[in-house]
């Protein structure tokens, strides 16, 4: 189990990982805690993903893309 | 005469014949619970402002009967008023009284909501869902009718009610009396500062009927008057344009609606008024000038009313407006709004907050007055001696009047000329009667007896 963070504090190009492996970039932040409005950059398990942008849970989120 | 339930409301608890009331229709656990069904969630209730939420994502957190909702603007400039109860288990998805936002998320287990209300954000939608909940299903509760009049909002969870002017009926200019600008332009008001909010322990019909018109309680006002917390430095109004007016309480039939108002003679001059502050005094004065010119409610002077079941006016000195929302049979949560005229100089705004304050909400001198005898009032009819004995509502039964005219000035509804008489419970017989027609009736079309008339004429014309 990775530790959380704090996505209140992502901004908007900010580029994340999920538990999927996917990457995405942050587009805009409702600032809720919860929620990330994002585009998928890269989604090995459902590559018709990428260029989508979904909302994205607080608890998919894994770690910051460096 | 304590809880009579063969004889129902009408000619039981409500008897209009003998203008008694009972006790119960207040302080009932099962009388309140059954009100929430039959009046609070078919009548159309008053929600806010537009200039509460003028920008796409603004929201005000409001409430109707019991139940908390969400006005808000959505992303393409639409209004919307939704039920502030996640879908999947009922959290409140918003928690603040207004701001910006995005979404409106549910901080239990994260469901989210566009400012539309639909269902946009789901936890674990693949994982846990298999992408096969239906998000369509699970918008935020919408309510069934909106009207935005002049500014303020409305609405109400019954598809079947009437639309909302018609809901209103003659009582619309009464209405006006507020919303329009004090030079008579119409839809000016906007809000001043924020609402004032506040529990009372006494049950709602309690303000309501304060608020229909009853003049015969100034007496608890004296002390107020005497004070002089009026814009003038005396009495809590300016009075000089009063004097001039008879004094009329106007009651729509049918609606429930009801008001006091004063109505001026013909080609009278505006009196002075405001002479706290010369500059103020100076602006309601070119107002006034305008107002003659241009509107056709010039004549009508606005004064407490109340618009059926819970929001009640008072158009002129202080310029408010106030929800009575239903809590428990035994408290009600006051919601204070304060309106000005959107292009008044800041002067103006500043010492009609002053003003406005000092007499109305929870601080205000002359409604500390109502609230003392609301609560205690509501207090002492609990008891089982005291709830055997009703309400007596006599006062000028059968002294009411139809197609009222003095001067060339008509006006609507049933109306008692308090001039001479200075008090009547014409207005409270009129609110009671109607709320009685909501407890009993079935369905909106049992409540809308101005239709069936209007049928019949047309069916005899057809003939």
């Amino acid at each position: 189990m990775t530790e959380p963070l704090n996505i209140r504090a992502l901004a908007v190009g900010t580029r994340v990982v999920l538990g999927s492996g996917a990457e995405v970039e942050i587009v805009s932040n409702p600032g809720d805690g919860i929620w990330l409005f994002g585009r998928y950059l890269a989604s090995a398990d459902d590559p018709a993903l990428v260029g989508a942008e979904e909302m994205i849970f607080a608890q998919d989120v894994i770690a910051l893309r460096p | 005469m304590a809880l009579n339930a063969t004889r129902g409301y009408h000619s039981g608890l409500v008897d209009l014949t003998s203008g008694l009331i009972s006790r119960e229709i207040f302080v009932n656990d099962d009388i309140y619970a059954q009100e929430q069904e039959r009046v609070f969630a078919r009548s159309w209730l008053f929600v806010g402002h537009e200039s509460q939420i003028p920008n796409p994502g603004d929201f005000f957190t409001s409430r109707m009967g019991e139940e908390s909702v969400i006005l808000c603007r959505d992303r393409a400039g639409a209004v919307h008023v939704l039920l502030n109860s996640c879908r999947h288990r009922g959290m409140k998805v918003c928690r603040y009284d207004d701001g910006n936002a995005t979404v409106f998320t549910c901080p239990y287990h994260g469901w989210s909501y566009g400012t539309d209300g639909a269902l946009v954000g789901v936890p674990f939608f693949r994982e846990a869902y298999h992408s096969e909940l239906d998000r369509t299903k699970y918008r935020l509760i919408e309510v069934a009718q909106l009207c935005s009049y002049k500014g303020t909002i409305w609405a109400t969870w019954d598809a079947g009610a009437p639309p909302f002017l018609e809901y209103l009926g003659g009582f619309r200019r009464f209405l006006d009396l507020m919303l329009d600008g004090w030079d008579g332009r119409e839809g000016q008001a906007e809000l001043l500062g924020g609402v004032q909010k506040w529990i009372i322990p006494c049950n709602w019909k309690w303000p309501a009927e304060n608020f229909s018109g009853d003049t015969y309680h100034n007496i608890s006002h004296r002390s107020v008057d005497l004070v002089g917390v009026g814009p003038s430095g005396r009495s809590r109004r300016d009075y000089g344009e009063l004097n001039l007016a008879r004094k009329l309480h106007v009651s729509i039939p049918d609606r429930g609606h009801q008001t006091i108002t004063y109505a001026l003679p013909p080609d009278h001059a505006p009196q002075a008024a405001y002479q706290n502050s010369p500059e103020v005094a100076e602006y309601f004065r070119h107002c006034e000038e305008a107002r003659r010119r241009r509107s056709a409610n010039q004549r009508l002077i606005g004064a407490p009313g109340e618009i059926f079941p819970n929001t009640a006016l008072l158009p002129r000195q202080p310029r408010t407006l106030a929800v009575w929302h239903p809590v428990t049979a035994h408290q009600t949560e006051v919601w204070r709004f304060f309106f000005v005229d959107r292009d008044a100089p800041k002067q103006v705004k500043n010492f009609l907050r002053d003003y406005y304050i000092r007499y109305s909400g929870p601080a205000g001198m002359t409604e500390q007055d109502d609230m003392e005898n609301w609560n205690y009032a509501h207090a002492a009819s609990r008891g089982v001696i005291a709830r055997r004995h009703p309400y007596t509502y006599e006062m000028g039964l059968g002294h009411a009047v139809e197609n009222y005219e003095w001067d060339g000035l008509r006006l609507p509804g049933r109306v008692v000329d308090l001039t001479k008489a200075q008090a009547s419970e014409e207005p409270m017989r009129n609110l009671y009667r109607r709320w009685a027609q909501f407890m009993q009736a079935e369905s909106w079309d049992e409540l809308m007896p101005w239709r069936h008339e209007a049928a019949a004429v047309d069916a005899r014309a057809a003939e």
